[in-house]
């Protein structure tokens, strides 16, 4: 089992947001609080380890020239019954993620590694693979939503730490800005050099390696 | 003969993941319907309260547009549930309007509104200014009276056009 393999794949070197640049839209537009950033992490990690699971299990079954029709059908009914779990027992994470939950179902993420991994690889595998991959989503989406909340509304944890969260910056302070899209696209642009910049470290490293065996 | 075979198969593994599907939605919508029902009522009772509150609400015929319901609270006034479009897309708000044809108190039921900036229209603040009104609206930058919670003026727009329409039915029904 490469389990530590598969978690360092999915948070740095193949990581969904950082190095795939997948998911962007939902990046962009939900990573304001903490809240919101747990919130559609959780999500979106649920359903791709079980829509892994289902298209691992059923690759041999599904002919290849109706694999993607047949992934999305998939995709979409476990998005659809976590909005409606969601609305039913939680109403604020639900209020609050808005038309982003449905459009999980479009998130390439999921249709990404369905195509990418689960259609080749063993089910146990490819939940790993959900797993790693959803961590590493969520990952990037908190890291982005603390930075932005941080720098834009000047607190901590709203949503999360009560419904204000822990003040940081005086209420004068933060730049509207980093709320924006713009701030963003900043923000996304800063993590994205800071990954492909520990990657190249990593991958020297590992060359060092070899060279000294 | 082998090209329909192959055709065939392709159809049917399609059908039949479809179907197991919707049967598993059908399922979890079974299960989650009256929560989700309940949970919407529950809210909406709340903003008409918050905003006129009464012991029973007697629902009123309406087929305004923006208008999703309307109720005659005892003989206090009225409670309009309008529907508008905001920056993020549809703000659900309740408005209270007393028999004196002034409004008495707007609350906001769901909205999709930016965090920080129009998401604000939620505040006690900036709702208070549309207490006491009874004709047409506008924010400052209009030429009108409400503050707006930012530059762009679009969620508070829409708020105002929301209590604008609320008005305009109260005095439409005669209240």
């Amino acid at each position: 089992m490469n389990f530590k393999k598969q978690l360092k794949e999915g948070l740095l070197t193949n990581n969904p947001v950082l190095s795939q640049l997948l998911g962007m839209c939902s990046t962009m537009a939900i990573t304001t609080t903490l809240f919101n950033g747990l919130g559609m992490g959780l999500s979106v990690t649920i359903i791709l380890i079980c829509s892994n699971v289902v298209i691992s299990a059923l690759r041999r079954l599904i002919p290849d020239k109706i694999r993607i029709a047949a992934y999305i059908v998939v995709i979409a009914g476990f998005v659809t019954m976590v909005d409606l779990l969601l609305k039913a027992y939680v109403p604020t994470l639900s209020d609050s993620l808005g038309v982003f939950i449905p459009l999980i179902v479009v998130n390439c993420i999921i249709l990404g590694r369905a195509e990418a991994f689960a259609s080749k690889n063993g089910v146990l595998a490819s939940a790993v693979d959900g797993l790693t991959q959803g961590v590493g989503y969520t990952a990037a989406l908190v890291v982005m939503c603390i930075i932005r909340e941080f720098l834009g509304s000047g607190t901590f944890g709203k949503g999360v730490l009560g419904a204000d969260g822990v003040r940081i910056l005086p209420e004068q302070f933060p730049a509207l800005l980093v709320i924006l899209p713009v701030g963003g696209f900043l923000t996304l642009g800063c993590l994205i050099a800071l990954t492909q910049w520990v990657n190249r470290r990593l991958a020297e490293k590992e060359r060092e390696k070899e060279a000294v065996k | 003969m082998k090209d329909y075979k192959y055709i065939l198969r392709l159809t049917l593994t399609l059908l039949l993941i479809t179907a197991v599907v919707a049967g598993l939605l059908g399922l979890v919508n079974y299960l989650t319907e009256d929560r989700i029902d309940a949970l919407t009522r529950e809210k909406t009772e709340k903003a008409m309260q918050e905003v006129l509150p009464a012991a029973r609400y007697e629902q009123l015929e309406t087929d305004k547009d923006g208008v999703t319901a309307a109720y005659r609270a005892d003989d206090k006034g009225y409670v309009v549930l309008v529907n508008v479009n905001g920056f993020g897309g549809a703000i659900d708000m309740a408005v209270g309007v007393g028999a004196d044809g002034r409004v008495c108190g707007v609350s906001i039921i769901s909205h999709a509104e930016t965090a920080s900036l129009g998401a604000n229209c939620v505040r006690e603040d900036f709702r208070a200014q549309y207490i006491g009104a009874d004709g047409a609206l506008a924010v400052r930058k209009d030429g009108g009276t409400i503050d707006a919670l930012t530059g762009a003026t679009v969620t508070s727009r829409a708020v105002t056009r929301g209590v604008n329409l609320a008005l305009e039915f109260v005095k439409e029904v005669g209240g």
